[in-house]
């Protein structure tokens, strides 16, 4: 079995036109080169579309060949073994079954795989690392956007009474009164279990046993309990990166827009979690989330008149949170 | 150059000087070859010894096939992904594998032969430092940690890049003469390291001067300053620095024993620079064109009569903010082929290898035009168009890349090349590649 090649010897860049000859006891031969070789001394490399097939010996003397079908059809009769690779490449079922196994992949991956992932992060994650995190976190903050909190005592008071009981007197759950009239009404929790409430957001509430500030508290132990903040720094990083890989090549908003898309999924899937926590929370507690509903009338109300009316809506879904509309209309039912 | 050459016969491959003796005179010392091929081959060598004598230039021809490359990409990227990335690697040595092999010159096709292992150990260097920097910077929240993180990989990324670019050059060959790269890493610490204080500095100056001279009447005059330095960095700076760039690169690059060598002068490259900025303007007025056309759609009082607009009038202000970052990004692209263009046919056309000169004919705007729309095309496709779009863009880039050497078979290997086992090469160990 003989097929035609180019011979380039690997010291000076002239071509050789050579025929190479596939003898039946497994020997590669090249006449013209002295070159007898058996076949499992040489690398015949995996075919690549209809490129030139490239076979190679020790000495660095290589050999192309245009006769791909020849050759496959040559390895096939000695058996000599070939990567499965270009079968997958070969074939357009398999191309359309690879894209298929890709798009399946993809989903679970950005869904079950990062959840599994980030379960297991913030598993293993000492509480120690977390707290020493999260009080870097608030010291910088402090330095930066927020201020000291100007609420009463009695309010102050009357807060850490709610706390207490919504978080049922575990130590582990801290809570820091703040103000920041550049974030607005707001509240959040660190990974440690220190949650910060903002001056802003107490001010907005009028009712008077401040149940509405319960329920947020309530919300924001949800986000504690569940390692939000772990998870989703894992999350979003396992999904920037495989939309990156897919993406790169195009240009950075490419990149961007779908990861921002995927991540704000991942935030507003957390805030209904923690929703849910602080309805289940307040129902043990034999307490209604009504209040929580008109602390949310409120904030709407209040934002409204900071923007003005002329604010471009920002649509759920590519918000971090979901629907206020919604939020407040679960919180009347319970 | 000389056959001969000492090293040469030392060279470890074997019968290297029998084989020498067979490439110069092309008649076989054994073997069964009848009388009419060694009269053919004698034929042909009469012919190459024609084809010496002039240099004219000719074309590199890029041959890759859209099907055949769609398949290919289509098995890397779900292999990657099923493979958690690792595959990654294997991809990218058979997607170069495929474009190298695709490029022809004078009827011969270019090699890719790097070990996907190499990739490989790059790329968990860079993941380890981006992971390193995000756990410490996003999850931990330590700042001198994550600051030592960003300062090892500064103090590294000189030496990163300049190993990538051996590795990349080091990959390539054609007519198994492969490409050689070696540029020192003193010259690439000292390079990127005078272009950080050049490109930094007078800001530093400036803002210290504005602290320094506390007074409103000077910050004008700063805010002037600052304003000139950045034109002058535009228009001087930045073009002298990139030839500098390419000097290093391709003033060390080597095909065989054949050296390449760059030489222009700084006021060419300021021009190209300047052609790019006017593209640019022009680009600012397409934008501005396209978002006026597309807001005196969008806001025009009929269209707010359609049913469903009428019903959800934000559905318009969505689709104004969908259309104009389309815009954006086109234009972007439109940019990106634009300069790619004018740069690309700026380096072929200062670069010779000995004598043997390439030359560079790319048509900037089909460049920009190329890539304005396979944006189009793979937002259209969702990205599945995008082994067209690719070989479209890489097509016009090779297709009108020329090279004029009289002779193509005069090239010699490296002796130092070590030939060993399977034509893989004995690289160093930190011979890696971080895809610059």
């Amino acid at each position: 079995m003989i097929i035609d090649a180019k011979l380039y010897d690997g010291v000076s860049s002239k071509e050789h036109n050579v025929q190479i000859e596939f003898t039946k006891d497994g020997y590669i031969k090249i006449a013209d080169f002295n070159i007898y070789e058996p076949i499992s001394n040489v690398k015949i490399a995996t075919r690549l579309g209809n490129t030139p097939r490239l076979i190679e010996f020790k000495n660095g003397i290589r050999c192309k060949s245009e006769q791909n079908d020849k050759i496959d059809e040559i390895l096939k009769s000695i058996g000599y073994k070939q990567p499965i690779i270009h079968k997958l490449e070969r074939s357009w079922k398999l191309a359309i079954i690879s894209f298929i196994a890709m798009f399946a992949a993809i989903v679970f991956f950005l869904t079950v795989g990062a959840d599994y992932t980030a379960n297991f992060i913030a598993s293993i994650t000492p509480r120690g690392t977390l707290d020493y995190a999260s009080k870097n976190a608030l010291a910088q903050l402090d330095k930066s956007v927020l201020h000291k909190s100007n609420l009463t005592k009695e309010k102050q008071e009357k807060i850490k009474k709610l706390f207490k009981e919504i978080t049922n007197n575990n130590p582990r759950y801290k809570l820091h009164f703040r103000s920041a009239p550049s974030i607005g009404p707001n509240a959040f929790a660190l990974p440690s279990g220190d949650i910060v409430i903002l001056d802003e957001l107490v001010l907005l509430d009028k009712d008077k046993e401040l149940r509405g500030v319960e329920g947020v508290l309530a919300h924001e132990m949800g986000h504690v309990v569940y390692r939000h903040t772990l998870k989703g720094a894992v999350k979003s990083a396992i999904a920037s990166a495989i939309i990156g890989y897919i993406t790169s090549d195009i240009t950075f908003l490419a990149t961007t827009i779908p990861t921002v898309l995927v991540t704000t999924g991942y935030s507003r899937e957390f805030e209904t979690q923690a929703d849910d926590f602080a309805i289940k929370r307040m129902k043990q507690l034999h307490k209604s989330t009504k209040p929580l509903a008109n602390l949310f009338i409120e904030m709407e109300k209040s934002i409204a008149k900071r923007d003005g009316n002329d604010t471009i809506k920002i649509p759920s879904w590519i918000s971090t949170h979901p629907s206020t509309k919604d939020r407040i209309k679960k919180f009347n039912q319970n | 150059m000389d056959f001969m050459d000492p090293e040469l016969k030392n060279s470890p491959s074997f019968s290297s000087e029998q084989l020498q003796k067979e490439s110069l005179s092309a008649i076989p010392l054994k073997g069964e070859m009848s009388e009419d091929k060694i009269v053919e081959l004698k034929s042909n060598n009469e012919k190459q010894e024609n084809n010496q004598r002039t240099s004219s230039y000719e074309t590199f021809e890029f041959r890759a096939n859209p099907k055949e490359y769609f398949k290919i990409w289509i098995v890397n990227v779900a292999l990657t992904i099923l493979t958690l990335g690792i595959y990654s690697a294997w991809a990218k040595v058979r997607t170069n594998r495929y474009l190298y092999a695709s490029t022809y010159l004078h009827g011969s096709n270019f090699e890719y032969n790097a070990d996907p292992k190499r990739i490989l150990i790059g790329r968990l260097i860079v993941v380890g430092l981006y992971g390193g920097f995000y756990i410490t910077s996003d999850i931990l929240g330590l700042q001198t940690l994550s600051l030592i993180i960003i300062g090892i990989f500064l103090i590294i990324l000189p030496w990163l890049i300049r190993q990538a670019i051996r590795f990349r050059l080091k990959s390539a060959s054609y007519r198994n003469i492969r490409f050689r790269y070696f540029g020192e890493l003193k010259s690439f610490y000292k390079f990127f390291i005078l272009s950080a204080i050049i490109l930094v500095a007078p800001y530093f100056v400036l803002i210290w001067a504005v602290i320094y001279f506390d007074n409103d009447t000077m910050a004008m005059t700063y805010g002037l300053l600052i304003v000139i330095y950045m034109i002058l960095a535009f228009f001087v700076i930045y073009p002298i620095i990139y030839k500098k760039y390419q000097e290093l690169i391709i003033n060390n690059s080597f095909f065989g024993i054949d050296k390449f060598e760059f030489n222009a002068s700084n006021k060419s490259i300021m021009w190209i620079f300047f052609k790019v900025f006017l593209w640019f303007i022009v680009a600012f007025f397409l934008i501005g064109i396209g978002v006026s056309v597309i807001k005196f759609f969008a806001f025009l009082p009929s269209s707010h009569s359609i049913p469903i607009l009428r019903d959800y009038p934000y559905l318009i202000k969505y689709f104004f903010m969908g259309m104009t970052t389309l815009i954006y990004i086109m234009i972007l692209g439109f940019m990106k082929g634009i300069s790619d263009g004018y740069i690309s046919n700026f380096v072929r056309n200062h670069t010779t290898l000995e004598e043997a000169k390439l030359k560079g004919t790319i048509k900037p705007a089909k460049l920009g035009w190329i890539s304005f729309t396979n944006i189009l095309l793979l937002l259209l496709s969702l990205g599945l168009l995008y082994p067209w779009t690719k070989i479209r863009y890489l097509k016009h880039k090779i297709e009108n890349t020329h090279f004029a050497c009289d002779n193509y078979d005069k090239f010699v290997a490296d002796a130092t090349d070590d030939v060993t086992t399977y034509g893989e090469e004995a690289m160093d160990f930190f011979d890696i590649d971080i895809g610059v």
